[in-house]
């Protein structure tokens, strides 16, 4: 019976530990799964024709006469749409008509002025154009349906009278008509209602194929371009056909989603129909076509996030990660030749390990404070630098952050080259520089670049130490090294949690962390083949 | 014949002088002789004056570090600082007390390595006991690699991904809390652990497990009897270490913690948002003016950090030569 339970006990024991390792990995792929998969699209994913008119005005990218045909191609079934509303607008937007009308009247009174028309034909001409305003502006107000027609028909009757053929006021007899043709099918008593749903209306189309075509061009650029990408224009699509609401789900506290059509809002109205026009014939207004977006990597992003890449941000992380590296491995490597070849196990030696140690267990915000204190506001003022953030001073920081690992690394590879070629070398009357030069590091060389790879990927990817130092958010590209920069660890974290443009758009969201991962993870991905070849290439010896 | 050999030998030695350079005489004269023994004194010295540069990074840090958060520290009371849970550093009657912050550190530290510890530890043993060196040496990156990824993105998953998740199937009203951030600090912390702990348990040896194996142990009781008492120094190390990249992370917990200066409230309620030290550091430090009382404070902060770290560094370093003794006999 013992050993039963000792069995048992040892077999439940195994089993834990592979549950561990398991959990591990699991935690690797969850964590890397859903990013991957989602930064990916900011590479890979299906443009659309508003894509294209995008890329050529900010980029320059594409021929002019392709992207134009394309545009005519995709307005021929815009052109639908838009009609549709502009009638059934005409016919509710009473407000809008009013000033129309009002403004032909201001201008055909001046064009009358400008012709010397003068007397008693001015003032009847005025006169008249003004009774004609009249009737149309009731005409716009009203919500009954009898009175609309009978001060229609009266405009329509000077009409006849060729009374003003060939001025502005003919424009009259036009609306007169449009409006008295939309007001037809539409329930007026409902006209302040639908002015406001068709003002939503308009912005969620917008949001789908850009600006509309009365509209005049937005400021900003954001707002120019209608849906780049098939799934922002399939979420687009969404929201045109329905309608969220939050209900509250009863005496609980929870509120729960409601989803109505948005087509019954505007049922029996003309408008009725596009509602299945739109989705019908989406692929034929915004023309989609899957791409690879590799410029992903060098473009400058604009406004915000929003549209654009990760060029700057790419070269910033570039950028300090050299800079920091030049400073870091050269001392580095000399620590450890040092600590290897020449130090005995004395009171100094002794303190510079727990230095090492100490050094490797700081907080890594704790160097951004040092950063700042110490290169930011002391030192650079001393040797004539401005005193604020800055590439140089980020990489400094860094540069002693990533110290201990460079010297660990480098003290085993130098540590692990076997004892006979140094007396090889020795023997053979090589001093002692010489022979660390010409056979210890050559031979220690793999060892080290795997520590310096591995530096690499830390300094990249560290964050704390630059917020006060030298990176930020957005901004131009730096200068010179004596300006901050945009790095893709700081973008990341001002993505997440920063910048509200960009949580509209998280492929891109989510494409610069997984940049900066799996750059990291390139890179760790070498040093570690690296090692293991190196690991047998000893065996061997 | 054998004549003719050496002689072309040596010609050819001679013409090929670049194979082994020689740099020291070997007869030397007694000027050479001081010369040489000066040359490698000044070397060596000044390797050693090179690599002390080490130490003086740390002494600048801990000096300009302690520069800044000494004015305030003359000029507010410590017990004040440390006992206080009131933290209103730009409110007219300014109050700088940083027990909740201090607490919320402690906090999150302590769930992540409640997690951690015994997940890597098991880890360690399936490395170490249990699997083959082919397996190992596959699961082995696979574990490192999770100390590739950089914390900001462990943050931005812990702000995108998880906390919608949990708010969505916890029911919480928020999902930056203690119990995200610490998964995360957990989840990172785990390969120093796995490895450091897999190195110890490796360097017990092969003989104490034969041993125990013999008088017919099981791998279970072997690992638990034998084995890890004899490596618990290295383990302890693996520990300590684990508890200061999760004391000392800042991203994470910046993004993930919730950042609210309160005591989780009933303590044990893990899915409170509270704040550390290192979020204080790094969210304030960007909207205070520099020299006024909240920037130094911050400064005051990074000390007491420092000094946390300071100490665990230490208490792993005794650790470590206690273990590097027990290897050594």
């Amino acid at each position: 019976m013992r050993d039963y339970i000792r069995t048992v006990a040892d077999k439940s024991f195994s089993i834990m530990t592979i549950t561990a390792v398991v959990l591990i990995i699991l935690a690797l792929v969850g964590i890397l799964f859903p990013m991957i998969s989602k930064g990916s699209k900011a590479v890979f994913f299906t443009e659309t024709i508003e894509f294209r008119k995008m890329q050529f005005a900010k980029f320059g990218r594409g021929s002019k006469e392709e992207i134009e045909s394309q545009a005519k191609e995709s307005d021929e079934y815009r052109e639908v749409v838009y009609e549709k509303l502009t009638s059934f607008s005409r016919g509710i937007n009473s407000a809008k008509l009013i000033k129309s009308t009002r403004s032909i009247y201001r201008n055909y009174g001046k064009s009358l002025r400008y012709q010397g028309v003068e007397g008693s034909e001015y003032a009847n001409l005025r006169r008249n154009a003004k009774r004609l305003r009249d009737h149309l502006c009731d005409a716009f107000k009203a919500t009954d349906k009898e009175i609309i027609s009978k001060k229609i028909a009266e405009v329509l009757d000077v009409k006849y009278s060729q009374m003003f053929a060939g001025t502005q006021i003919e424009q009259y007899f036009t609306i007169a008509k449009e409006y008295l043709e939309a007001t037809e099918t539409i329930d007026l008593s409902r006209k302040d209602e639908y002015t406001k749903k068709l003002k939503e209306l308009r912005e969620l189309l917008h949001q789908l194929l850009g600006p509309n075509p009365d509209e005049k061009t937005p400021a900003l650029s954001m707002y120019r371009y209608g849906a780049t990408r098939m799934d922002m224009a399939n979420i687009a699509l969404d929201n045109f056909l329905w309608i969220e609401t939050w209900v509250q789900n009863g005496d609980r506290k929870s509120l729960m989603k409601v989803r109505t059509p948005r087509k019954e809002s505007f049922a029996g109205t003309p408008i009725e129909t596009i509602f299945d026009y739109i989705p019908q014939n989406l692929d034929k207004m915004l023309l989609p076509n899957k791409t690879i977006y590799w410029q992903y990597f060098i473009d400058d992003s604009t406004p915000g996030h929003y549209f654009g890449g990760i060029g700057p941000e790419i070269l910033g992380t570039l950028l300090i990660t050299a800079i920091s590296i030049l400073f870091a491995v050269p001392l580095g490597i000399i620590c450890a030749a040092y600590l290897v070849e020449c130090a005995k196990d004395n009171f100094i030696v002794r303190i510079i390990r727990i230095s090492i140690n100490t050094l490797a267990g700081v907080p890594s915000i704790v160097f951004g404070l040092f950063g700042l204190a110490f290169f930011v506001i002391y030192l650079f003022p001393i040797i004539g630098l401005e005193s604020k953030s800055c590439i140089l001073a980020a990489s400094l920081t860094l540069a002693i952050l990533t110290l201990p690992v460079v010297i660990r690394a480098s003290e085993e590879a130098i540590r692990s080259v076997p004892q006979r070629y140094k007396e090889a070398s020795l023997g053979l009357g090589a001093g002692k520089f010489s022979t660390f030069m010409r056979v210890t590091l050559p031979t220690a060389l793999p060892g080290i670049m795997t520590g310096i790879i591995l530096s690499i990927s830390r300094v990249a990817g560290e964050t704390a130490p630059i917020l006060f130092t030298g990176a930020v958010a957005l901004g131009p590209l730096p200068e010179s090294i004596l300006h901050p920069t945009r790095t893709l660890s700081y973008g990341s974290y001002d993505m997440a949690v920063g910048d509200r443009i960009s949580q509209m758009v998280p492929h891109n969201q989510y494409g610069m962390i997984v940049s900066l991962v799996l750059l990291i993870m390139l890179l760790n991905g070498i040093a570690i083949v690296l090692r293991t070849r190196i690991s047998k290439k000893l065996q061997q010896h | 014949m054998s004549n003719i050999t050496i002689n072309n030998l040596a010609s050819n030695i001679r013409s090929n002088k670049a194979a082994v350079s020689m740099t020291r005489p070997l007869l030397l004269t007694p000027n050479q002789d001081i010369r040489g023994y000066l040359l490698n004194h000044v070397g060596r010295f000044s390797l050693l004056l090179i690599t002390c540069s080490t130490v003086l990074a740390v002494f600048l840090i801990f000096y300009f570090v302690i520069k800044e958060a000494a004015p305030f520290l003359r000029e507010f009371s410590i017990a004040e600082f440390l006992g206080n849970a009131n933290w209103h550093p730009e409110a007219d009657d300014a109050e700088f007390g940083t027990l909740a912050i201090i607490v919320g550190s402690l906090y999150i530290t302590v769930i992540s390595i409640l997690i951690a510890v015994p997940i890597g530890l098991l880890a360690a043993v399936f490395l170490s006991d249990i699997v083959s060196f082919r397996i190992r040496s596959i699961t082995k990156p696979i574990i490192e690699l999770l100390a590739a990824i950089p914390s900001v993105a462990y943050g931005f998953y812990a702000v995108l991904v998880l906390a919608p998740w949990m708010q969505k199937y916890f029911g919480l009203s928020s999902g930056t809390n203690i119990l995200n951030a610490s998964l995360m600090l957990a989840v990172m912390a785990l390969p120093t652990i796995v490895s450091v702990a897999e190195d110890a348990l490796t360097s017990a040896g092969r003989e104490l497990r034969g041993a125990s194996y013999g008088l017919g142990a099981t791998r279970f009781e072997t690992i638990s009897k034998v084995v890890m008492p004899a490596a618990s120094s290295g383990i302890i190390v693996a520990i300590i270490l684990g508890i200061m990249r999760a004391i000392g992370e800042t991203m994470v917990v910046w993004m993930a913690a919730g950042n609210a200066n309160q005591f989780p409230s009933p303590w044990w309620n893990i899915t409170s948002s509270v704040r550390t030290m290192t979020a204080t550091i790094a969210g304030d430090m960007a909207e205070t003016p520099k020299g006024s009382d909240h920037y130094l404070s911050l400064f005051a902060l990074a000390v007491v950090l420092l000094l946390f770290t300071f100490t665990l560094n230490l208490v792993s370093e005794y650790f470590m030569s206690r273990a590097r003794k027990k290897a050594g006999h």
